[in-house]
């Protein structure tokens, strides 16, 4: 009780710094994942990790969940001023969303939700009235209610998906982390989700971030686009910022910048190998 | 013309999907057929036919024998301590190989396949000479007056190291093609190890892990090799039904001999009818899961 004290003086000293990591490398095998990668994420932000596919940015959101270890000593992650470095993945308790939902099939709607209270020590855990209240609560969010009884293989994707967005937000985490969360959608579910992320954030403020590999997603959701290449960031700035300038060759290029007939000149390049 | 012959091949297209004949189709699966019969089918007829030869009061008798009762008892406890703990040590394996990655995995792998191919009198021997009198822990044994060859223990022992595999064989394939994003949900929502294996875990893969412990069953009730050579064949004390009847049998009570077969061979068709359910749920589990990850 005494640390938890201890870590709410400090929220309100840096009230304004959610997340602070610094300097974290990791490798698979002989491959680096990430190059000492440091970045400083503020109260309420939303923001988009973009890059192509093995630029480390998954690697980098499981690694504030806690899903994945730094490999050196002195890359330190905090949450609120709180180094939870050491701590595991069920002890930072970070509201994920997995790229395929990972939602427990086994399980109904009313059950995957209320999974995080089920899992409290009885003296911690609420009564079930109030588990009640707090899932209908979600479910009424995210635009569900009426399929507490329904399991996971009778839902749609976009179902799907707002389930585990309800299930991630259950006990109310410091921080919700989102891998590629519309990636596995058609268009138009894509489009309303995007939408529904930026309204249910501008609604709780909750500090967000969200791992894709599509521009127009992350330019037209978050407040902040962060891109990664080769396990470095090569910029971190608002939407416009990063689209007026680029920082180097790499974002220049990804983003299609090069040259005022860049997008022309790839066009041309898929037709070719079509 | 051309349009009907187009027609004619579109029809037979489904059957002709490996492009054999007609001819070689009636061949191999008349040859399987004949197979099944003759090796498979008439010896189980044969069994049953062989414990009802001198009539029904003449099989009942059989169980009214104070050595086949027991030799029944000895059967079901070796099976009831034996499965359970590898059931335990199978979904530990399991576990181990398929949710971290360490140095030496692909022989830990390995090792759980090496009853397999050990024949099991090998390993009944093994025993022998690591518990008998002449054996390593031999004279320790005998000082502590602990029986475990030519005793209840050893038989057990024999039986947990061929039928170790089972479970462990059953689970992984599963859990490897399950994948762990769900456990690694739970983990972010504040769940620990054991709550992800009870809550998770275990009911994600409960019908591959049912389908392993039948047939791990099967294997441990109708043991005989590796048993044979640890049991001493005591009559009443350490003969179980498999060696039961092969002492009948020597002794020409055919008839007994069979009936006696007859239960572990309608033990076989219970196993082969739970086993083909599992295999079926097994299945369903598997593409519920693949359902819910795939894109």
């Amino acid at each position: 009780m005494a640390r938890r004290a201890g870590a709410s003086r400090l929220l309100i000293l840096n009230r304004t710094m959610s997340i602070a990591i610094q300097n974290i490398t990791k490798r698979f095998g002989l491959h680096p994942a990430l190059r000492d990668v440091s970045l400083d994420i503020h109260d309420g932000e939303l923001i988009a990790l973009l890059g192509p596919s093995g630029s480390g940015k998954t690697t980098l959101l499981r690694f504030i969940a806690g899903l994945e270890f730094a490999d050196a000593r002195d890359g330190r992650i905090s949450f609120q001023g709180r180094d939870v470095t050491d701590l595991s993945a069920y002890q930072r308790k970070a509201g994920f969303v997995f790229q395929h939902y990972a939602l427990f099939n086994h399980m109904n709607v009313y059950e995957n939700i209320a999974f995080s209270f089920r899992v409290l020590p009885r003296s911690k855990r609420p009564p079930e009235s109030a588990i009640r209240e707090r899932v209908t609560e979600l479910l009424r969010a995210v635009q569900l209610e009426g399929y507490e009884k329904r399991l996971p293989t009778q839902l749609s994707g976009g179902q799907r998906q707002r389930v585990a967005f309800a299930r991630a937000l259950a006990n109310r985490p410091e921080v919700l982390l989102l891998d590629e969360p519309f990636g596995a959608l058609d268009a138009k579910v894509r489009k309303d989700l995007r939408r529904w992320l930026r309204e249910f954030h501008d609604l709780t403020r909750l500090t967000t971030i969200f791992v894709t590999h599509d521009q127009d997603e992350a330019f037209e959701v978050a407040d902040r686009v962060v891109l990664i290449d080769q396990g470095t960031i090569q910029q971190s700035g608002t939407p416009s910022e990063v689209r007026n300038n680029p920082a180097n060759s790499f974002v220049a290029d990804f983003l299609g910048l090069t040259e005022n007939d860049a997008p022309a000149a790839r066009t041309e390049c898929q037709l070719k190998t079509r | 013309m051309p349009g009907a012959t187009s027609i004619h091949i579109n029809n037979r297209q489904p059957l002709r999907a490996t492009g054999d004949s007609l001819a070689v189709r009636a061949l191999l699966i008349g040859a399987t057929l004949v197979f099944f019969l003759l090796f498979l089918f008439f010896p189980l007829v044969v069994v049953f036919e062989g414990a009802f030869s001198k009539g029904g009061a003449a099989f009942l008798e059989t169980f009214r024998d104070p050595y086949t009762r027991h030799s029944i008892l000895l059967t079901l406890v070796i099976a009831a301590i034996s499965v359970p703990l590898n059931t335990v040590f199978g979904i530990a394996a399991a576990w181990c190989v398929t949710r971290y990655k360490f140095r030496g995995l692909s022989f830990l792998i390995t090792l759980i396949d090496l009853p397999l191919w050990v024949s099991p009198v090998i390993a009944g021997l093994l025993y022998v000479l690591v518990f008998g009198a002449q054996g390593w822990f031999g004279p320790w044994l005998r000082e502590h007056e602990i029986r475990i060859i030519f005793a209840v223990p050893g038989m057990v022992l024999a039986t947990i190291f061929v039928t170790f595999p089972f479970v462990a064989r059953g689970l992984i394939p599963l859990m490897q093609a399950q994948g762990m994003k769900e456990e690694e949900a739970a983990l972010t929502l504040g769940a620990n190890g054991w709550q992800i294996l009870w809550r998770i875990t275990l009911p994600k893969i409960k019908w591959g892990l049912l389908y392993g412990i039948i047939l791990c069953n099967a294997r441990a009730m109708g043991e005989f090799g590796a048993v044979s050579v640890v049991s001493g064949h005591i009559r009443g004390k350490t003969n179980t039904m498999p060696l039961h009847i092969e002492i009948l049998y020597n002794e020409y009570q055919f008839a007994s001999a069979f009936a006696v077969a007859s239960v572990l061979g309608l033990l076989a068709i219970i196993t082969l009818i739970l086993k083909t359910r599992a295999e079926w749920r097994a299945e369903q589990e598997l593409r519920a899961s693949s359902f819910s990850t795939a894109p």
